[in-house]
Order: structure tokens, then sequence, then C-alpha cells
């Protein structure tokens, strides 16, 4: 029976771990986070926030 | 038919990557477990689709790519060392033309192992990569499950989609990965975010991981089964219910012993006695003669220096006539005999020096992911990580259970450059890096946090005691 059924089976999984694949990859390159992590992300623009603000408050009051 | 199929596949894939370059780092692993070019017949076959993949995927990150987390690690170093060390064993090699040949996908897989960790720069790249070789790995899988499931199996028996019992096809190292993987498919229940954790996903995970536990059993694959008594053992670590677990896992066993064959059975037994079997048996003696090798050639005979192994020893042949069993005992000459070792391979193959490095790469993983798991999971437990950081640790003893149990199952295959593994290598240095930027980034943090206090408590003890002019006053006034 297996025999039969060998070809069938295979081109089912391969069928299935295709479409999920397909699906996954699409979803990846349309989301946001694939090349910028949101987490470091964050860490990065508080800390070049926190530069802006530091700077802000060494710099002369005039030149402000 | 099915070689258009694959073709439309990677162009899809290949056109999504001119979007996000990263893709075609994905679209090289999926050519590299699955190799559709050696599935299915016609075109694909002509057109070197593993070669261009690696082409784009390398050529992707260098020019498209954003570079701006890249890190390069020790244990980066270490496969590079590795690489340039095989390099050269490959050129003294005492079989040269099949010291070359294994060169050949040997530096590949290692090289690709190298790059890897330099495109993982985020939680969402991290994910598609362990993604990908759940479900390239998961195809394979679900067939062979599934053949199992209708009554097929025996040793090298079962079909695979391709029949030449090379790379990951080979029924052992398929056993091995298959049972390292599971951890990682459990992971995506409650973390993954391209599937987000639904009733669905943890369906699909468990019918996957039970076709995992079938692959040892359809293949008769003796270190899958020991592969699933160290995946048992690990587990009960991070279980909260030991004896429910250990109760649940016999009642499993027991309950699935009256369904296996009695070649499984016949199989398994030569585990305690190995004297029953040539495969089994010669094992010892090889490993004898690899140790007997190296005294010799300390720094290794370069790529299958097994080849120049040859041994006699006396192997049980059982004969049952009617109600008579009768034993003979046979010399059996045996030549060439791979090492059936990892570590012996890269002993034989690298001598001492590649057995160190080969070692410190393994052992360094493991030590990292503890280390990862051991800090998030505190973290965690003091109310100190967000939402997006929660799958760190889960994904970090996912990693590290990985590489055990594939330690497990090297101790009687060789399989020590298996690209599959070097993968999870590659995904292991990845997260680390991942994660030493969190912490380099927090650090920061709490440096800055500590400095602007300090600065303000400065500043307010010389308002009370000095009342010096500010700079901005002078200035302005």
């Amino acid at each position: 029976m297996l025999d039969t059924y060998a070809h069938m089976i295979d081109y089912l999984a391969l069928s299935i771990g295709h479409g999920l694949l397909a699906v996954a990859f699409l979803r990846l390159a349309l989301r946001d986070g694939l090349d910028i992590d949101p987490l470091l992300g964050g860490f990065k623009r508080r800390n070049a926030e926190r530069r802006k603000v530091r700077r802000a408050k060494r710099a002369p009051k005039g030149r402000r | 038919m099915l070689g258009f199929v694959f073709l439309a596949f990677v162009a899809f894939v290949a056109l999504l990557g001119l979007k996000r370059p990263f893709l075609w780092v994905m679209l090289y692993i999926y050519i590299d477990i699955i190799a559709p070019q050696r599935i299915a017949w016609g075109l694909i076959q002509n057109i070197s689709i593993s070669f261009l993949a690696f082409l784009a995927a390398f050529g992707g990150y260098l020019i498209l790519d954003r570079k701006e987390y890249i890190k390069f690690s020790w244990r980066q170093a270490l496969l590079a060392l590795l690489l340039i060390y095989c390099f050269w064993t490959t050129g003294n090699a005492e079989f040269a033309a099949e010291a070359q040949t294994k060169w050949e996908w040997v530096w590949k897989a290692l090289f690709f192992a190298i790059f890897l960790p330099f495109t993982l720069t985020s939680r969402a790249r991290l994910e598609a990569m362990a993604l990908t070789m759940v479900l390239c790995v998961g195809m394979i899988v679900i067939a062979t499950g599934m053949k199992v499931v209708l009554g097929g199996g025996g040793y090298g028996q079962l079909n695979f989609f391709v029949d030449d019992n090379s790379g990951i096809y080979e029924s052992s190292t398929l056993a091995t990965v298959a049972i390292a993987l599971t951890p990682l498919i459990w992971w995506f229940t409650r973390f993954g975010t391209v599937f987000k954790p639904h009733w669905t996903v943890t369906a699909f995970a468990i019918a996957l991981i039970f076709a995992c536990l079938l692959i040892p059993i359809g293949t008769e694959a003796r270190t899958g089964l020991l592969c699933i008594a160290a995946l048992a053992v690990l587990m009960l670590r991070y279980t909260k219910r030991r004896v429910m677990f250990v109760a649940g896992a016999a009642v499993l066993g027991l309950t699935a012993l009256p369904f296996l064959p009695q070649s499984y059975y016949d199989r398994m037994a030569t585990i305690a006695q190995p004297s029953g079997d040539e495969s089994a048996s010669t094992r010892v003696a090889v490993w004898k003669w690899t140790l007997d090798y190296v005294s010799a050639r300390p720094f290794g005979g370069g790529f299958d220096s097994y080849r120049g192994n040859s041994f006699t020893y006396e192997m049980p042949i059982t004969e049952v006539e009617g109600n008579t069993t009768s034993v003979e005992y046979k010399k059996v000459t045996d030549e060439a005999r791979a090492f059936h070792s990892s570590f012996f391979e890269v002993l034989g193959e690298q001598g001492w020096p590649g057995l160190a490095i080969w070692l410190a790469l393994h052992a360094l993983g493991v030590w990292q992911m503890e280390r990862i798991g051991m800090r998030w999971r505190a973290r965690e437990k003091a109310g100190h990580i967000e939402e997006d950081e929660a799958w760190i640790a889960p994904m970090a003893t996912a990693l590290q259970l990985a590489s055990l149990i594939y330690l497990v199952g090297a101790t009687f295959q060789g399989i020590a450059y298996q690209p599959v593994m070097l993968m999870i290598i590659g995904l292991q240095i990845g997260l680390n890096t991942y994660c030493q930027k969190i912490e380099s980034a927090l650090a920061k943090e709490a440096r800055d946090t500590r400095l602007s206090g300090k600065a303000a408590r400065k500043g307010g003890r010389r308002g009370a005691s000095e009342q010096p002019p500010q700079s901005g006053d002078t200035v302005t006034a």
C-alpha cells in the first residue's frame, strides 16, 4: 500500500512545507522589523536623544 | 512538472529578495537542506541554483544589506581557524582525491556558518532562520513520518525525497537533526511572530514533533533512539512536574511498544550487544585504530583518512534451523571502515589541533546558551524584561538542547561538518551577538542614568554651597 501512496505523501509534504515557507517569506518581506530590530532601534533612538539633551545642556545658553 | 514548481518557488523568493536581500540567505538555506535540484528532473538540474543562491545571499549582504550591528565573535574565529586548518590538512592529505571531494562541500558549510551570524541582526531574522530550518527539515520529516504511520520503515528501507543516503537524507543524520530540532519547534508555539501563537500552530507543532519522534522508529536508526533518550533526560531540567513527565514518557513508551516491528527490537538489541552487528562491532575497532593513527600522525591525515584502515575480527553469525539455533564465529576483514563518530572523524582527519578547535566550538556554544538562558531568566524573575525579550531565554535553551542532542548523535556517526548543525551554530552565534548588543545598550543606559544622576546631585550640592554663576549667564550677560 505504501508504494502506491509514497509519491502522493512526498507531494503532500512538499506542498505543506513550500506553502508555509512561501507565506512566511511573504510576511517577512512585508514586515518592518526585519532589517531594523525594534528593540535595538529603540535603544539607539533613546541614546541619540540622551546625547542631544546632554549636548544641549553643555552648550552655552546664548548658542541654544 | 515538479522541477518547474521548485523553480517557481525559487523565483518567488528571489523576487522577494529584491525588497529584502536577507531572504536570499533563507533561499540558500532552503536549497542547501532540501536540495530541490536532486529531487526533481529537468531544467532545475541544469542550473547551478545552489551556487546562484549563495552568490545572491553573499552579494546581497555585501552590496544591499545594512551592516549596522556586525561583530566578529570568538566562535566565528574558531570556525575560520577550523576552515584554514582543514585547508592545510587537505593539502597534505593521505588520500588526496577523496579529501578534495569532501573539502569541496565542507568549506562551503564552514564558510556559510561564519557568514550567517553577520546577517542575523534582528529578532525577526533570528526567527526567520529558525523557521526556515524547521520547515525545510519538517518537509522531510512529515513525509517520512506519514510513511512510517502507513506501515513503511526498516533500516535503509524508507525512501526519502532523495534516494542517495547522503547529507541530511542519511537516516541516522535525519533522526539526529529531527530530534535536535524538537525544542525549537515547540518554541514557535509560544514566541513565534511570523506565525503567531494559535491553536493551529500548536497542533502543527505537536504533529511535527510526533513525526520527528517517529524518524528513529521508521529508519531503525539506533542513534535516533539514544537522541530521544538524551532529549527526555535533558527535558527533566526544564520540566516543572518531573514525576508527571517521567510517568507520561513511560506510559507513552509502553503504549508504543506493541506497535513496533520485530526488526526494530532486533536492531535496538545491538546497542547493548554490539558484537552481533557488523556496523556496531567495528565501531570500537575503528576508534582504537584512530587513536593509534593519530599517535603516529598527531596533525591528522586529512579528510577521509579512514580509508587506510583494515582489521580482522570474529563476528558471531546466528543461524536458525527448525528448533535449533547455532552460532558460528566467522572471521571478517573490514577495510576502509568509516569513523562512525564525529569525535573520531575530526581526530583522524584533523588530528589533535582540529579536535581541540571543534570541541571548543561546541563547548563554547553550550556555555554561551546556558549563560544567556540564566541571565534572561534572572532578569525575568526580577521583572526587568518586557514582552519583546521574553523569547530570548527559551530560544537559548532550545539551541542548547539542539547542540547537546547533536553531540549525543555525533558520538556514533560521522557528522562533524553536517551543514544543518553548522547552521545551528550560526544561529547560536547570532543570538549571542544580539544579546550582547542588548546588554551593552542596557549598560550604556544605566551608566548614562548614573552619570546624569551624579551630575544632578553635584549640581544640587554646588547650588547649595557655592552658588557659582551659570556658564550660560556669563555669556549672555
